[in-house]
């Protein structure tokens, strides 16, 4: 688990940024976090990193878009959706399989219809009176990004929150 | 009697227009996947080539698959839509017995597979009878090692067709007795579906619009757990 802490939210989208210039084609990044903690922001800043020209919007209603950077990107939401089958319904086989980063916003809460090889990133609010801080927890799941838990450890440092593991990358 | 057949099963586009005659035209695209904006141009260039009006169309068939949801979703809309305003009826025909209509010449166990993604694969069995193959099992969806020790177990000589075959073909290498079509035969033929769809439509074996239904193989379904999240 890496935790860090932002400030505000172009900060979030900074750091969400950083760690866009480490995703590998076929990665899966599950956003979770309440309402407003800024799950479409992060989806923002990751698709700048990721060097998207367009707009990010919410997808909340569209429940997927795709986005094209030096990797392309499905940003999917299924806030809106009641059953696993709707999820594996947007065609998620095929928009994991095609060679793109996929974002899912309340992915958390979809698991099971997920590979189980992914990064969480989880966002909430801060303790004090800032409402602007957020708190965010990056949990890799799966082989894929367990490889880059150094080098996330390094490129989110600025950011550095608590720590509860060695600093060799261990988590 | 013109049938128009619509396919969208796979990554291709295939459309293709025939009856009593044969096929009278047909165009197939695999670039791309883009099925939205790829399958009415494609219905007008070979109705136009062919020198048909689509109020002569008297059926429409369409690949009701299995296969990728994306496809499947726009061709099967489309040929619903088209049926619904010329106010004819429609025939379904599965992906994998498309797929195994173009091997029908062969004494061995044919084996229709396609990609499913993620690392599964849509597969079904069939053997050659007289005009055409019989499917002689359900539609599956499986990992390709769950099909390769179906094919070990079935000791027989087979035909592997299709692009799930053509992908995961180094899974299939233990089975002795084994051999995988090449790439021309990788994608269901929607001229394949206009002959299928007419032998059917011969015996009147239709269906309204409103009555076809893609076949997804869905797994068991589950409520989301939306209590702590939402």
């Amino acid at each position: 688990m890496i935790t860090a802490r932002t400030a505000s939210v172009d900060d979030t989208k900074a750091l969400a940024a950083r760690l866009a210039e480490l995703a590998r084609p076929g990665d899966i990044i599950v956003l979770a976090g309440e309402m407003g903690s800024g799950k479409t922001a992060f989806a923002q800043g990751f698709a700048q990193g990721l060097g998207v020209k367009d707009t990010v919007t919410s997808p909340t209603f569209t429940l997927v878009r795709d986005y094209m950077g030096r990797i392309p990107m499905h940003h999917i939401d299924v806030y809106r959706l009641d059953h696993l089958q709707e999820v594996t319904d947007l065609g998620l086989a095929e928009l994991l399989d095609d060679g793109a980063v996929t974002l899912i916003e309340w992915g958390d809460v979809v698991l099971p219809v997920l590979p189980a090889d992914f990064a969480e990133v989880r966002l909430q609010y801060g303790d004090g009176d800032d409402e602007d801080e957020r708190h965010v927890a990056i949990r890799f799941v799966g082989p894929s990004w367990a490889g880059r838990n150094r080098a996330v450890w390094e490129a989110l440092d600025r950011w550095a929150g608590p720590r509860d593991g060695p600093r060799d990358g261990k988590a | 009697m013109l049938i128009l057949g619509i396919e969208t099963a796979t990554q291709q586009v295939g459309v293709a227009v025939g009856g009593h005659e044969g096929v009278l035209a047909s165009f197939h695209a695999a670039r791309n996947r883009r099925h939205a904006e790829t399958l009415v141009p494609g219905i007008e260039f070979i109705c136009t080539q062919a020198r048909i009006d689509l109020s002569e169309i008297s059926v429409v068939a369409v690949d009701v698959g299995p296969g990728l949801f994306t496809g499947l979703r726009v061709g099967v809309a489309t040929g619903k839509t088209l049926a619904h305003a010329l106010r004819v009826p429609m025939i379904g025909v599965s992906s994998l017995d498309l797929l195994a209509f173009p091997v029908r010449f062969t004494h061995k166990l044919i084996v229709a597979v396609i990609d499913a993604r993620r690392g599964e694969v849509f597969y079904a069995f069939y053997r050659q009878v007289p005009g055409g193959v019989q499917r002689v099992t359900e539609y599956q969806v499986g990992t390709p090692d769950d099909l390769a020790s179906e094919l070990l177990a079935s000791g027989e000589d087979c035909l592997l067709v299709g692009d799930g075959a053509l992908r995961y073909s180094e899974h299939f290498e233990d089975v002795a007795r084994l051999e995988v079509t090449e790439q021309g035969l990788a994608h269901p033929s929607a001229s394949s579906l206009v002959q299928l769809a007419h032998a059917r439509a011969l015996r009147e074996q239709f269906v309204h619009s409103w009555e076809l239904a893609p076949l997804y193989l869905r797994k068991p379904d589950a409520e989301i757990n939306w209590e702590r999240a939402r």
